[in-house]
């Protein structure tokens, strides 16, 4: 088991470097670079090359990428380019509030998925399954930025401000900066409205996985069996037919953290969120290469260990799993 | 009754050449279409296609007013019988608005995936079918793309290709979705392809001596044209939020085009007080995706029955 | 020395009380005593790029430089001079030597005494090259600068300089004194990111940390130079980019100050919140519409050899669709529901010396057509160009599109590209290819700080013109130390570049800052001035 898990990370290694290494390229063929946006109004020809040659920008790309590579061996993720502060720094300071929101929409997710899954299944052809299924249909169909605006709407503006628009309070104990907001309420009621508008979505699409693989499962012979040496229905369907319907599910949950982190961008920019969505954004739209590489790396690590992990949950839900 | 039904569609069935097809008397597709029909939801998803596609086609003539043409006299004028949806801040008729982003959405939607599937399929088709290296190739740098968060690549494309109004800028739009696409079918027909590759029948045509891109036309690709059709119908409703999204976060087609994510986000600034301005045109990119998504699922459970 | 001494108590006094009215005018049922403590929360639309406030730019870091840091004089919303660091000052009757005498305890936030070399480093350090400021054209007419005693200070000019004061106290940051020894310690990386034992001020509030994307935290200086300030202990300042986000914090009391608001939505804020403060003033930010009139000859950017617009070099063009083409009051009632005026010139109607020359452009449909009849253009060769904007502001692209519609009318198609930031300052400040913008740039003071975005020379010249008789003017409104023969020369240089139509304003672009009514003591000054050393909440 231990052996496996080096193994794919080891395996994981060229997935990283080639996700970093397309971001870095598709990158420097933007027009226009950070170098004016950094002088502003000093800006003069000679200057430019003069930073550019700071920040060794005008070294061939593959150059500055294995620049860029060796640095990282080091522990280094470069410096802003128009904020000069390190990225590894300014990714640790937003990696939690991002972290959490992820989480938690994958938690709303999943909190809605599974009851309504069941149900859909087990009634199948039901107003209770009917309700389900279509419920789940206007989830996937609507878009993350819409739901937002219309929470927004409902609980910011609507019901006196009930849940704050904007910003971030940490959990007590998880401030990374000096000064920051800690209180677990205030966390909750932060975190609450972008969780659910990025996780309804994901919640509609696992509602769907789910019941059509608990169908599947059910069809098959062995809970058939099961019930045939005597077990009642109650243990049958979640010992045997959620656990092996649970796989597919989990497995796209692991392909769905990719989308989430591009979810993050939209939600949290919609709620002023210091996450790395924000992170992100701001450095693709002020072509801050040093900041972009952090977001990347960052979001390509964020993906290959998860798919690590959705392998690992395979051999809990199925024993039959085994990793050597 | 139902034979005189079935007549015009013995087209589409024809094109499944495959074993099963031989073996049953009537084809899968056929017997797919027809479990289509008995789908109430399929047939809500295909009426709301047809409405999108007849909007999007005889906008010039259904919309009430043009698009673009602002009336300093009627802004911010609430939904009447005059103005069925209200105006905006520039006193254009959000109907007409609405309206006519059908044409943005719907040809950013169709066009991309259509664009993706006819690189996609191809490539996975070489892929499938010459394996080696070619296979290994194709799908690594398949496999990066995929990796990509959807949005990220995106927005970095658009951030790349300059977003700009009209048609140029819906086609870099188009051009941008139909990238982050082209992987899921590639990766889809490539399974396809390895397993009929083996085939006793592709095994007879090889040694007939027909040529590769005939086996692989006539042959291989009906046997992966059901989820071909699901994943592109399923795959326009997809891109059609994210021609929205990116539109939202300012990337997306430029004013004055119109296009519902833009408006919405424009709109949003007016919610307090003009709430209609952005709910419409967000329901309707909400019922042109629901549509899709309605019309794809029904085409899945009627094509792939065990999922019902 | 005793009438100097004289001279000097009757300015300090002067200041003082000015200080006190200016601190107390903006809300008179105030006079109750401040109270003390608490944190004013403020909510910026845009992020802070970085915080070397000699080379950074945008208003949101300006705002904390003016904050962190102090200078010599401040100006008040009626153009009136202050001191800050300086309790008096004194000009030579040949208007070539400023004298300053600095307050004798000022203290930088590390506790070490800010004195005149302080004053010197700093002013040096801007006419420095090296330093990359942008405050740098400004300090073109100082000559040198001399430290008399640690508490005197003497710049000499090259030649009369009537803006030097406004320059010193309103120009961007105005002049933020540097710790010269924290700074030589510091890199300009440390300073960039905001470390707060690089940037040690002598202003009201210590930077206590910067999070880019964020907040940014100052506190309270016990040991600033005015007795008793600042009454708040603490100043939290977050981004919220969205506008309706901003709004929706605001009225949930999340937080306490909106830096600067959109006036397209002040309407829909006092509806909700009539008894919130808001506060504006005259409207110093020109929002403009003007053209591209040579480019460079090789492609290249900057390039000194410059051949004609093929479209926009025709001032007649220029006039049909900039001057005669648009109607400026339509623009104003859909993009600024009216907030803003219409105003056509280059200085924008509350800055010094405007004048109303709205007679030379009205929106006349028939001349616009005669005008680009006679340049060549017509039904049978339809004029097209396109209209580059940024998204930085919805208002742009709404003003565009409303452009677009108006020329329309006069058989001109003007396709609208809506561009990010950075590809903006790339195309249209820095001598791309563009024909025509939607802008608002910065709020000018005086007309004199517009010179470095529009003289000949100029790097942020857009347009590109090479009039050197517009150099000729600027030059001659810089030096003129007469108020009346200034404002004359002031209209005069206003008619020509309105003949000329090098730039072309189409309205003012009003500025909004918000407060809940709990906030106390704050005196507006549109941009240019930003302190909160005397504000205090009454909750």
């Amino acid at each position: 088991m231990r052996l496996y898990i080096v193994r794919r990370l080891i395996e994981m290694v060229p997935t990283v470097l080639g996700i970093t290494l397309v971001v870095f390229l598709m990158m420097q063929s933007i027009p226009g670079d950070p170098v004016v946006a950094l002088l502003g109004e000093a800006y003069t020809e000679e200057e430019a090359v003069k930073v550019r040659v700071d920040y060794g920008l005008d070294r061939p790309i593959f150059v500055q990428y294995v620049i860029w590579l060796s640095k990282l061996v080091q522990g280094d993720w470069g410096t802003s380019i128009l904020s000069g502060r390190p990225v590894l720094k300014d990714v640790l300071i937003r990696l939690p509030v991002t972290l959490e929101l992820i989480v938690l929409s994958m938690g709303v997710a999943l909190l809605i998925a599974i009851p309504a899954g069941i149900i859909g299944a087990l009634r199948q052809n039901t107003w209770a399954d009917y309700t389900a299924t279509s419920v789940a249909m206007v989830g996937v169909s609507i878009p993350e930025f819409f739901i937002g605006v219309l929470l927004l709407l409902m609980f910011s503006f609507g019901l006196g401000g009930l849940l704050p628009s904007s910003g971030w309070v940490y959990l007590p104990g998880t401030c990374p900066t000096i000064v920051c907001g800690t209180s677990f309420w205030g966390n909750v009621q932060h975190v609450l409205m972008p969780a659910f508008a990025l996780g309804v979505g994901r919640a509609a699409l696992l509602t769907r996985l789910l019941r059509a693989s608990m169908l599947e499962v059910i069809r098959t012979e062995y809970v058939t069996t099961a019930r045939a040496k005597g077990l009642s229905d109650r243990p049958v369907i979640f010992k045997h037919a959620l656990k092996n319907a649970l796989i597919p599910t989990v497995t796209v949950m692991g392909l769905q953290v990719g989308f989430l982190i591009g979810g993050a961008i939209v939600v949290e920019t919609l709620f002023a969120m210091p996450g790395l969505g924000t992170f992100g954004i701001e450095a693709i739209i002020g072509r801050d290469y040093q900041q972009v590489q952090g977001f990347a790396l960052i979001t390509a690590l964020a993906f290959v260990v998860m798919n690590l992990l959705v392998d690992l949950t395979y051999t809990f839900l199925d024993p039959r799993i085994r990793y050597t | 009754m139902s034979t005189v039904r079935e007549a015009p569609l013995g087209g589409v069935g024809e094109l499944v050449i495959g074993p099963q097809a031989v073996a049953r008397p009537e084809s899968p597709f056929v017997q797919g279409l027809r479990r289509l029909r008995r789908s109430t939801t399929a047939l809500i998803g295909v009426a709301i296609v047809a409405l999108l596609l007849v909007l999007a086609i005889f906008a010039d003539v259904l919309a009430p007013t043009s698009p673009t043409v602002n009336d300093q006299t009627r802004t911010f004028q609430p939904p009447s019988w005059d103005y069925p949806l209200g105006t905006d801040q520039m006193g254009r008729d959000m109907l007409s608005r609405v309206i006519h982003g059908t044409r943005v959405s719907l040809l950013v939607g169709v066009s991309s995936v259509l664009l993706a599937l006819f690189v996609g399929v191809p490539l996975g088709m070489i892929a499938g079918y010459y394996g080696g290296r070619t296979d290994t190739l194709v799908m690594r740098v398949m496999d990066l793309i995929l990796a990509f968060p959807i949005y990220l690549l995106a927005i970095i494309l658009m951030v790349i290709f300059t977003p700009t109004a009209g048609l140029i800028g819906t086609m870099k739009v188009t051009g941008a979705l139909a990238i982050v696409r082209i992987p899921i079918y590639a990766r889809l027909v490539r399974g396809s392809v390895l397993s009929v590759k083996e085939k006793e029948y592709i095994e007879a045509c090889r040694a007939l001596g027909v040529r590769d891109p005939w086996i692989l036309l006539r042959h291989v690709l009906p046997n992966c044209l059901a989820p071909i059709i699901v994943t592109t119908t399923l795959g326009i409703a997809t891109s059609i939020i994210v021609e929205a999204t990116l539109s939202f976060l300012g990337l997306g087609t430029q004013p004055p085009t119109p296009s519902w994510g833009w408006d919405l986000k424009a709109n949003v600034a007016f919610i307090q007080v003009n709430p209609w301005l952005s709910l419409f045109p967000g329901l309707a990119i909400f019922v042109t995706v629901l549509g899709f998504n309605l019309f794809g699922d029904g085409l899945r459970d009627a094509l792939d029955p065990r999922l019902k | 020395m005793m009438r100097r001494t004289r001279l000097m108590l009757t300015l300090t006094l002067g200041a003082t009380a000015l200080l006190a009215l200016t601190v107390l005018l903006p809300d008179l049922a105030s006079a109750q005593a401040p109270k003390r403590g608490g944190t004013l929360r403020v909510s910026y639309g845009n992020d802070i790029n970085h915080l070397d406030f000699h080379t950074g730019s945008g208003y949101e870091m300006m705002w904390v430089a003016m904050n962190v840091g102090c200078g010599l004089v401040d100006i008040t919303p009626d153009g009136k001079f202050v001191g800050d660091a300086a309790e008096s000052w004194q000009l030579s009757p040949d208007g070539l030597i400023y004298t300053f005498k600095l307050r004798k305890n000022v203290l930088f936030h590390d506790g070490t005494k800010m004195d005149a070399a302080a004053v010197k480093f700093s002013i040096d350090r801007l006419m420095n090259p090296e330093t990359k400021s942008a405050m740098r054209p400004f300090y073109e007419p100082v000559h040198s600068v001399e430290v008399l005693d640690p508490h005197t200070l003497q710049v000499r000019l090259k030649h009369p300089y009537g803006f030097f004061l406004h320059m010193l106290a309103a120009y961007r940051t105005g002049l933020v004194i540097y710790h010269p020894a924290a700074t030589q310690k510091y890199t300009l990386k440390d300073r960039q990111q905001g470390k707060p034992e690089a940037l040690p001020g002598c202003g009201p509030f210590k930077l206590i940390e910067w999070v880019k994307g964020s907040h940014l935290v100052m506190d309270r200086f016990d040991k600033y130079f005015m007795p008793g300030q600042p009454y708040l202990d603490r100043i939290m300042i977050r981004t919220i980019k969205d506008p309706v986000t901003e709004m929706a914090a605001f009225k949930a009391g999340e937080t306490d100050f909106i830096a600067s608001f959109s006036p397209e939505h002040v309407d829909t804020l006092k509806a909700q919140m009539p008894k919130a403060q808001f506060m504006t003033g005259k409207e110093t930010t020109p929002m403009i519409f003007k053209f591209k009139v040579t480019v460079p000859k090789d492609g290249k950017p900057h390039s000194k050899d410059r051949a004609p617009h093929p479209i926009f070099h025709d001032v007649r063009v220029r006039k049909a669709v900039g001057c005669f083409g648009v109607d400026r009051q339509e623009i104003v009632k859909i993009a600024f529901k009216g907030q803003a005026t219409p105003w056509v010139g280059i200085i924008p109607p509350g800055t010094l010396d405007a004048v109303d020359v709205n007679h030379l452009c009205p929106y006349d449909q028939a001349k616009a057509k005669a005008l680009l009849a006679e340049a060549g253009y017509g039904p049978s060769k339809p004029l097209v160009f396109e209209v580059i904007t940024s998204s930085e502001k919805s208002v742009f692209a709404v003003i565009a599109t409303v452009i677009k519609e108006q020329l329309a009318r006069i058989g001109v198609t003007a396709n609208i590209k809506v561009v990010d930031k950075v590809t903006w300052m790339n195309t249209a400040l820095e001598d791309g290819p563009w024909d025509a913008e939607v802008e608002d740039l910065l709020s000018l003071l005086t007309l004199d700080s517009n010179a470095y975005l529009s003289a000949v020379g100029a790097r942020w010249n857009q347009s590109r013109h090479q009039d050197m008789k517009v150099n000729d003017y600027y030059a001659r409104y810089a030096r003129e130390l007469d108020t009346g023969k200034r404002k004359a020369l002031a209209k005069e240089f206003v008619e020509y570049m309105v003949d000329k139509l090098y730039w072309n304003n189409i309205s003012g672009s009003p500025f909004y800052m918000v407060a809940q009514p709990y906030v106390r003591g704050y005196t507006y000054n549109a941009e240019f001035e930003v302190h909160w050393d005397t504000v205090w909440l009454d909750k």
